[in-house]
C-alpha cells in the first residue's frame, strides 16, 4: 500500500454503519465529526478516534471532551 | 479476536460469574496479537481454513444481508462472503485489523462495509443491528464466552442467526484421549483443548443449537443458534 497523502480528506464512514453504531458505554447515538475523524458521544463525554479508516470504539482510547 | 496464544489473565473462564473487565486485560490481549499478527496467516490460518470456509458458506446460505464477523482478525474469511452480504468486521487488535484492511483494499472487497476496533463482549452496535453474527475461533479465547454470546444475541435481530466455529473438547472417543494427553503443551500454543460447548452455551441454547462437525477430521464444530 502506498503512503496516503496526508492532506487528503479521510474516507467517510458509511452512513449505514452510522445508523447502527452507538457508544459502547452508554449505548446512545454518536455524532460523526468527519473533519476531526472522530465519533462523539455526548452522553459519555468521549470522542472515539478513527485511525486509518478504522473507528476505535474503546473508552480507553477515546479523547475526553472538555466540559462546556 | 482471532485465535492466538493468550497469556493469563485472559484465559477463558467457564465460570459464568462476572469478572472485572479491565484495561490491563485489553492491553495484554493486544500485546499478544501485536507479536502474532505477522505470522498468523502462515500458522493458524492454514489449519483453520476448513472452519472459515464452512462458516462463510453457512452465512451465505442464511437469509438477510447484514452480517457481523466478530474477531475478524486478518480478514481470512472476508473474500468468502457472497457479494450480496454487507459485512462489518470487528477485532480488538489494531495490527490484525490493519492487515484485514489491506486485504479488503487489495482484493477489492466492496461488500465489506467497515472494520472497527471493539471489545467483542461490549460492542458499539444498537440492538438488532444484524441478521447474522459469526465468530470463528473466538469463543475459546475471550475471557467470558457467555458474555460474548449475550452480546451477539443482543446485536442480532429476532429471527436472525448466530454462528460459531471453534474447536470444542471431544466428549468421548480417541480424540478425547489425544486432547487430554496434549493438553499441557497445547495450552502454551493458545489451544484450549478443554473448551466445552457448555462454557459457551447455557442448556436452553445448547438444546436449540444445531451442531455440525466440519470435515475432514471433525476437529472443529460449526454451531448455528437461531435468535
Amino acid at each position: 500500500m502506498p503512503d496516503e497523502d496526508a492532506a487528503a480528506p479521510p474516507p467517510p464512514i458509511d452512513p449505514r454503519l452510522l445508523e447502527v453504531l452507538v457508544c459502547p458505554l452508554t449505548k446512545t447515538t454518536l455524532i460523526y465529526d468527519r473533519a476531526a475523524g472522530e465519533l462523539i458521544s455526548r452522553a459519555a463525554g468521549l470522542a472515539y478516534p478513527i485511525r486509518d479508516g478504522i473507528p476505535i470504539m474503546l473508552a480507553d482510547e477515546a479523547r475526553r471532551l472538555e466540559t462546556p | 479476536m482471532t485465535y492466538a496464544p493468550i497469556t493469563s489473565p485472559r484465559a477463558p473462564s467457564e465460570d459464568a460469574a462476572p469478572l472485572p473487565h479491565t484495561a490491563l486485560d485489553a492491553a495484554s490481549v493486544r500485546a499478544a496479537y501485536r507479536r502474532w499478527a505477522s505470522i498468523y496467516d502462515a500458522s493458524f490460518g492454514g489449519v483453520s481454513l476448513w472452519g472459515r470456509r464452512a462458516a462463510a458458506a453457512a452465512v451465505n446460505a442464511l437469509p438477510g444481508r447484514r452480517v457481523l464477523e466478530v474477531g475478524v482478525g486478518t480478514g481470512l474469511a472476508l473474500p468468502r462472503y457472497a457479494p450480496d452480504k454487507r459485512v462489518v468486521g470487528i477485532d480488538l487488535s489494531p495490527e490484525m485489523l490493519a492487515l484485514a484492511r489491506d486485504r479488503v483494499a487489495e482484493d477489492g472487497l466492496v461488500n465489506i462495509e467497515a472494520l472497527l476496533e471493539m471489545d467483542a463482549e461490549a460492542t458499539s452496535f444498537a440492538d438488532g443491528s444484524f441478521d447474522v453474527a459469526v465468530a470463528m475461533f473466538v469463543a475459546s479465547v475471550v475471557p467470558q464466552p457467555r458474555r460474548l454470546l449475550s452480546e451477539m444475541q443482543r446485536v442480532v435481530r429476532p429471527g436472525g442467526h448466530i454462528l460459531f466455529v471453534n474447536h470444542f473438547a471431544a466428549e468421548r472417543g480417541p480424540r478425547w484421549w489425544i486432547e487430554r494427553a496434549l493438553a499441557p503443551a497445547s495450552r502454551k500454543l493458545g489451544w484450549h483443548p478443554d473448551f466445552r460447548f457448555e462454557a459457551l452455551l447455557p442448556p436452553e441454547a445448547l438444546a436449540r443449537a444445531q451442531r455440525r462437525a466440519i470435515p475432514p477430521f471433525g476437529l472443529f464444530t460449526l454451531i448455528d443458534l437461531p435468535v
